[in-house]
This record gives structure tokens, sequence and C-alpha cells, in this order.
């Protein structure tokens, strides 16, 4: 459609405005990680790598930001496993008003407010004596992941074409080998994205985790929590940084994994 | 739920319960399993001492309400009691009672040592709290009346009423002046949280004119009556860091703070001033949960907390007061000012009647929340 | 719950798969595999299913039962709620801020789609990416960014009184919840106006011109309208999501503005009263899915509409 330019214009401005709204906030956090002094005013005042130095040497920092890292780990496995397999089960289940179903079902967590969710999750892992625990923190981000996975390989299932493997079935092939050997690979953009999703969703979680955390296990974004809340410390603004790079870093190594498996 | 397992599906089951043992082997690395017996020697306690590697291998958790206080806790006793004792103490926080009566419920206590309000612990002992053990805890030296069966002082504060002495050139001093808008115009700041305490209900109702001695029972209907006149000028902080940076930043021209915090802010060089006959002494007591792991290292740690080195530090650290009447803490110019313990602090400070509150603390907490939300 | 929720509407792949051309294409999958073994694929959804039901049905299930049974049997909870003016007031609030928030996340997310359309691919490419970087940014991170800036000591504030103006108090209030639940969520109302515009043939609205229609005219008359599914779709996502918002309100609002999540949490881990808590968390819960199912509603008969798209004219 053509716009006189002053309207171009403006709306250019306009929109220009919005991308910093969106942006912007977030790139605070970085000069301020090189603060020199014990306060979180901004802009610093002078500069020095001490609060970096501080998060490597504070071992409640270490810790938190290890424990996020392997449970982000573990779960991206159990929810890319048990999500994909959902999916294909979901898009191969010849009843499709119970497929349906059971994908309303499975995508309902990430749509009931979490505060809900934490706080029944807090009374069971009570009583199953979860909390702060490895599988705990496991199994409670697992399901905030699955539907993720699922959402994106349902989307890649739906682009592949079944005659494949009805075709490699009939060539002899068991399941196994046909998922492994056909559907796999056609729907890989799509897992690997999900694991992306997972591990992200996991890394970041913090209304569930705040409840389900013990001092003998808490993650980043629960220390950040107390952090903010509790102390001025410019350490949670290094510790921000850091992982701002590494999810860029990921998603960077993600998308470009899959493009080349594109191209290729 | 795996016996109708088709043989072509297997890979992916099999991968499913690989990852199922993986998780639950990884999760037995969690907290460690307590000690059968421990030895804390023989004679009777004396506060400020631990037999010297007693507690080997003994991990406990100490909870505290984090920042300088807790920090200060850690300087003084708890870091020092780790490495005498040999134990391995883990910090949590901030206190939550909710946690702590979820875990005594679950019997899953991860909680050794906490940091409470004295009225919550006073109400608790016996469903929430166990009785302390004084063979092992030495109170002889804590201010008397403040150990209870439940718990011990550990330490004191007010709410203290501070106002910025840059903003108003003839200071305010009394209650009447904190909710007089008139004269008096600008942003107030008091404790939003449902942890209410002595300090801002006594007093509207000193400010409303109830005489002091007829302060308790607490009339709550007139307290709430005579806050909603000045709720347009109140503003809420929700951690004791918060209250702090509303005195730093002057965001606030008066405000109803924690004394330590009042401390911490007009060390950095906020331009606040306390008025000391409008605050009220509380205190925060040390208790151990039921069914705590090990009651026996708790209570050790407690001990040791209460000596007087120990709370010289605290105080010189932190500047809340001590509770251990032989401790005469070092203290600056600003420290010495905000000691509640001074006498010429403590001759104009109002102390509240923790009996009263125990009693009725739910009942108000639940009102207190209401009012502030509405 | 919004870092698990704003995770919903991520890039390309998070697009809901039933929305997919590939839908179209008949399905084959209901014959030669599944008379093998019809119950093959359920059993693959097992164990996605076993922890949805021990992780998500169960514990939800327990907490709304608690709403009636803690700390005796009966509906006191319910009659607490009723009765107690402070309950109403966080009720309203919160509804009031999900709105706010959905009009404000339009009113700039509206003219940003529209450019998007407009603009040329590798322009608008980086308006998505753009759209897209606070997805994943970490939602503890941008909420003690607003921290940093909105204090009253912090940049906005400075650039504020640079300008002669404030200062203002940005946070622990209601403007600060907005200002963190609008950059949270503007990414939901821009992505649904986006799709929905991209779709809107402007044959028709140069069409409306060419007959005489001022530009204006045009534009309201013919492309508002059919852009409107995107509007209304995209005011739902926002509005559900503000309802639930913990973590922003928590931080950045205040005691005396509590969001019933806040609300929530005060009651389960101050006062103790799981009941209470359970029947505020029923309350949000029925809210959100009573929207959720409108929204589905109303994408399905505004798909069902796009076939007849011409006939608006």
């Amino acid at each position: 459609m053509k716009h006189a330019a002053p309207t171009r214009t403006l709306l250019a401005l306009y929109t220009a405005m919005v991308a910093f709204v969106l942006i912007a906030p977030t790139v605070v956090v970085i000069p301020l990680s090189f603060t020199d002094k014990a306060s979180l005013t901004f802009p610093p005042s002078g500069w020095s790598t001490r609060w970096y130095e501080n998060f490597f040497n504070d071992p409640a920092w270490t810790a938190a930001f290890g424990n996020s890292l392997t449970v982000a780990l573990i779960v991206t496995v159990v929810a890319t496993a048990a999500g994909t397999a959902a999916a294909v089960g979901v898009s191969k289940w010849s009843r499709k008003r119970m497929a349906k179903a059971a994908q309303m079902f499975l995508l309902a967590p990430i749509v009931v407010p979490s505060i809900i969710l934490a706080i029944g999750v807090y009374a069971i892992f009570l009583r199953l004596q979860l909390l702060g625990t490895l599988p705990g923190f496991v199994l409670a981000h697992s399901v905030l992941a699955v539907p993720f996975v699922l959402v994106s390989v349902s989307a890649a299932l739906a682009g592949f074409d079944d005659r494949l493997t009805t075709a490699a079935a009939s060539l002899g092939a068991d399941r196994w080998t046909t998922f492994r050997r056909v559907m796999l690979p056609l729907i890989l953009p799509g897992v690997v994205s999900g694991a992306l999703f997972a591990f992200v969703t996991s890394f970041d979680e913090v209304v569930l985790s705040i409840f389900i955390k013990s001092p003998y296990l808490e993650t980043l974004p629960v220390k950040m929590y107390a952090s903010v809340t509790r102390d001025t410390d410019p350490t949670i603004a290094a510790a921000a940084t850091m992982i701002m790079l590494l999810t860029t870093v990921i998603i960077a190594v993600g998308l470009l994994s899959m493009r080349r498996k594109k191209i290729a | 739920m795996y016996k109708t397992t088709n043989s072509r599906v297997k890979p992916t089951l099999g991968l499913a319960a690989a990852a199922l043992s993986v998780l639950l082997l990884a999760g037995c690395g969690g907290a460690g399993a307590a000690p059968a017996a421990v030895d804390l020697g023989s004679g009777p306690a004396v506060a400020g001492t631990v037999k010297k590697d007693a507690l080997k291998g003994v991990n406990l958790t100490f909870v505290s309400y984090g920042g300088l206080y807790q920090d200060g806790q850690t300087a003084a006793a708890v870091t020092p009691f780790g490495k005498e004792s040999g134990a391995r103490i883990l910090a949590d926080g901030p206190t939550e009672y909710s946690k702590i009566k979820a875990q005594v419920e679950s019997s899953n206590v991860t909680w050794d040592v906490v940091d409470t309000g004295s009225y919550w612990a006073a109400g608790q002992c016996g469903t929430e709290l166990q009785p302390l053990d004084y063979t092992i805890i030495d109170k002889s030296k804590v201010p008397a009346g403040l150990a209870g069966k439940c718990s011990v002082p550990a330490m004191q504060y007010a709410n203290v009423f501070v106002y910025n002495k840059d903003k108003y050139k003839d200071a305010p001093t009394s209650w009447k002046d904190f909710f007089d808008t008139k004269k008096y115009p600008g942003k107030r700041a008091i404790d939003g949280t449902e942890n209410i305490e002595g300090g801002i209900i006594e007093g509207a109702l000193l400010a409303d004119g109830v005489p002091k001695d007829k302060l308790y029972p607490l009339d709550l209907k007139r307290a709430f009556k005579k806050l909603d006149t000045i709720k347009d000028s109140l503003v809420y902080w929700t951690t004791g860091a918060q209250a702090q940076q509303m005195l730093e930043s002057k965001e606030v021209d008066m405000a109803v703070v924690w004394s330590g915090r009042a401390f911490g802010a007009v060390k950095n060089g906020a331009p606040f001033e306390p008025v000391w006959n409008a605050s009220v002494v509380v205190m925060d007591t040390l208790t151990v949960p039921k069914n705590a792991k090990n009651p026996k290292a708790s209570m050790a740690l407690i001990n040791y907390y209460l000596g007087k080195e120990q709370q010289e530090k605290l105080t010189e650290e932190t500047s809340y007061s001590p509770v251990n009447v032989e401790a005469k803490p070092k203290l600056d110019a600003v420290g010495k000012k905000f000691l509640i313990t001074d006498p010429a602090v403590a001759s104009k400070t109002m102390v509240c009647n923790f009996d009263w509150w125990g009693k009725n603390y739910t009942n108000v907490a639940e009102q207190w929340v209401a009012w502030v939300a509405k | 719950m919004s870092s698990t929720l704003s995770n919903a509407v991520r890039p390309d792949d998070g697009v809901d798969p039933t929305m997919r051309p590939g839908r179209l294409r008949p399905r084959r999958d209901a014959q030669a595999p599944a008379r093998r073994g019809r119950l093959g694929p359920a059993l693959l959804i097992l164990p996605a299913l076993a922890l949805a039901l021990g992780i998500f049905a169960y514990p939800l299930a327990e907490s709304m039962w608690r709403s009636i049974a803690d700390p005796q049997p009966g509906v006191q909870n319910y009659q607490w709620f009723a009765a107690s003016a402070a309950n109403w007031a966080v009720l309203g609030r919160t509804l009031w801020v999900a709105f706010l928030s959905a009009v404000i996340c339009l009113a700039l997310a509206y003219p940003y789609a529209y450019f998007m359309t407009i603009s040329g691919p590798r322009l608008r490419t980086a308006l998505i990416v753009i759209v897209l970087i606070p997805f994943w940014t970490s939602l503890m991170i941008r909420s003690f960014a607003w921290i940093i800036l909105l204090q009253d000591t912090g940049l906005a504030n400075q650039v504020l009184s640079w300008m002669g103006l404030g200062p203002f108090h940005l946070i622990r209030n209601t403007t600060g919840i907005l200002i963190g639940m609008v950059q949270v969520l503007l990414p939901f109302m821009v992505l649904p106006l986006y799709s929905a515009m991209k779709n809107v043939d402007l044959r028709l609205v140069q069409a409306a011109a060419s007959l005489g229609a001022r530009p204006i005219v045009a534009f309201t008359r013919v492309f508002v309208p059919l852009a409107m599914p995107g509007v209304v779709s995209g005011s739902l996502l926002v509005f559900i999501q503000a309802l639930g918002f913990y973590i922003t309100p928590a931080l950045l609002g205040s005691p005396s503005q509590m969001l019933i999540s806040q609300y929530i949490y005060v009651q389960v881990n101050g006062q103790l009263q799981w009941g209470r808590g359970s029947v505020l968390g029923v309350l949000l819960l029925v809210a959100t899915l009573l929207l959720l199912g409108l929204l589905a509603l109303l994408m399905r008969k505004s798909r069902r509409a796009a076939g007849d798209e011409g006939g608006l004219l």
C-alpha cells in the first residue's frame, strides 16, 4: 500500500520507539555488571570486573549456576524424549478425538498461571520429600517444557508425508528403524527447536522454582530473585550478563545447526 | 504400565527408564544423612563455646532474613561455629513460616536453626517449634525475661521512626507528627509485608490519643481508622534492603524501619534522624523447628551464638543490639546512635507487649494484609 | 508464570500445528499403520501423559480440593472471599491492570505490526527478531533491569529531569507493574496482529481508494475490520497472561497494589491459609480457562470466516 511520506516517517519513528522499549531495558544490565561500586546506580561511576570475580568466588552463585545447567540439560533430554514421543503418538493415533484431547491436556501446563501450579506442586513435593532435589526440579520443569517440544515437533510432523513410513514398513523395516531412519531426519528441525525451548524453559523458570528450592539445591533464577529482593549487590548483573551470553550462544548454535541441516 | 509394551516401541521406553534411573541416582546425592549421635563434651554449657570438631560431618542449615543482618550473624557466629565444631553450615532465607509449618508437617525438616519473629515463636512453641535444651544452651547472660521455652533472643532492635533532617526544619518529635501530613507533608514508608510487628499500630493509637499505659489490648479498629487518614501518603517496603534503599535515595521523607536498616542508610550518608520516643523495641528469636534432624547440633549453634564475643561482633557488624548482658561492642558514633540497649536510647523507647502480640498475631496479620491490599 | 508462558509463542515452530498448511492435506495416518497396532501410538503418549497427570493434574486438583477442605470441610473459604472488601479490591485491580496492559500493548503493537506489513523483507525480518529477543531473555533479568531503570534515582528519572520533568515514582506502584508487564507481553500482541494483517489483501484497500475513498477512510473501513481477528486474539492473549503474572508485580509493584497472584502467595506462604489461597487460585483458574475458551471459539470462527474473506467488501 502506498503511504504519504510523512505518514510513513511517523510510523517508522513509532516503530523504532516500540523496538527500543522491547530491547533497551535489558541492555542496561551489561554496563552495570562492570560497575565499581556496591550499588545499583546507573550509569556506573567507575569500572571494574570485581562482580564477575565475586560471582566465581561465591559458592552460592556458582552452585546455583551449576544446578541450573544440570537441571536444564536433564530436562532437555527428558522433555525432548517424552514430547517427541507424544507428538508422534498424537499424530499417529487413529482415534483423532482422543489424540486431540490428549494433546490439549499435555499443552495445559503452559496456560495455567504458574502460581497456582506452584502451590499444588509444593504441597505434593513436600509429602514426597522432593523439595530441593534434582529429580524434583527435573520433574517440575519437564511438565512445563514438554508442551513446547510437543508443539514444535507436531508442527514438523504436520509437514511429514506419512506414506514414507508406510513405504519403509512395506520394505520390512520395523517401527524403531522407520522412526530413526525415515521420520527422525525429516522432523529433526522441530525436535532441535523443541529441545532448545525445553532448555530455556527450565533455565529461566522462577515461580515454581521459588517454591520447590531448598538450601541444598536452588537454581540461578531463584538465587537472582533472592538477590533482587534482599541485597543491593551488582553480582546479579554479572550473572545476568553471562546468562544472556549463554542463551544467545545456544540459540545461535541451534539456529545455525538447523540451517545447515536444511541445506544438506 | 510397561507390561503391555509392544516389543517394537521398547527402545523408547528403555531410554525413558534409563533417564529415570539416572535421575533417581542423582537424587540420592541431595541432603546428607544425619549422624547417629553427637558428643558435645561434658560439664555445664558456656555460651560462646563448642567442643572442637564435635560436629564433623554434620550438616546444619541456618535460616534468617538476609542482607546486612544475616551477613553479620554469619560472620559473628555461624562461620566461626562451623570452623570450630567442624559442621558444614548452609544458609537459607528469608524465613517463611509456611515453610517451617510445611516442613514440620511433612517430617522433612531441612531448617535447623531459624531466626523468627518473637510473636510467632511464642505462639508456636510445641506445635511448630521444639523446646530448647537449656543444658546445652547457656542462657545465664541473656537479658532477663527474653529467653522462652522454645526461643532465645537473636538480637534486639526497634521499629524506629526516622525523618529526613534536610527536609524538615522543625523536627518531628512524636507519633502525632508522623500522622500529621499537614504540618509534615511528604511520603512515609512503612513495612508492607504480612509480617506485621509492634510499631505502626501502637503509633497510630498513640497519635490518636490513647495513653501509653492503656495501649494493650490494641484497639485495631481505631488504629486502622487512624491509618486510613494517611494512607495516601504511605509507601510500603517489603524487604529490609528496600527500606534502606528508600532512605538512601530519599524517596521518602519519613519512615518506620528496622533500626539496623536505618543505621545502614545513615552510615551510607542518608540524612535521616531517629525519633526514639516514637519507636518500639522488638526482637528476633532463634528457634529450632520440631523434628529438626539434629537438634543437639542446632542447640550447640544457638549456645555459641549467645556468647559475649559473638554478640559484640554481631552488633559491630549490624548495629542490632546484643542479647548478652556482658557484651561491650565497639561502635562508632553512628553505631552508638542506633544501639537501643544504650541507656540514652533505652530510656526513651517503648517495649512492645510480646505476650499480647504472641496471642493475637494471626488475627492482626490477617487484618493488616487486608488493610494494606484494599 | 510469565517466564513459562512467554515461551508460548516463540519463533516459527511455536505456531499452533493445527494452523499449519500441512493440515489441509488429507491425512493418511488413520489407515495402514493404525491397523497394525491400535494402541501403539497411544503408548507413545504415555510418558508425557504420566508426567502431566502426576505433576500437573494431580497437584492442581488437590489445590482446588483444598479450597473446600482446608482447614475444615465447607465453604468457609468462599465465604471469606465474598465477605472481605480487600479481596474484591484485589480482584478488581487485577482485572483492571490486565485490561490496561492489553490496551497499552495494542496501542504500541498495532502501528508496529502494520509497519511490518508495509516494510521490505529485510527490515521485516529485523523487526520480527526484535520482537522475539525478549522471549529469549530471562524474565528475572528483565525485571531486574526495570528496577535499575525505574527507581527514583534511575535512568528514566534522570532523563526526565534533563527534560525538566519529574521526578516520578515509576516503581512500586501500578505504573511500574504496567511498564514491566507491557514489555513482557508486547510480543504476544505483535505476533497475532502481524499474522492477521499480513493476510489482509491490500488490493481491497487499494480498490476502496480507487473508488474514491480517502486513505484514512479506506484504512478504517476496510483494513481495520479485516485485521480485527488479530486484535481480538492478541488482546485476549495479553489479558489472560496478565491475570496470572507473579514475578513482575512482585518485583515492580507494591503490597498496596497487590494483584491476585501475589495475594495467593501471601495467603499461602505468609498466612498459612492454604484454603484461602486455593479459593483465589480457583477464581484465577476459572477466569483463565473461560477466556481461553472464548479465544479458541473466536479463532475457530475467524478461521471459518477466512474462507469467504472477499465477501466482506
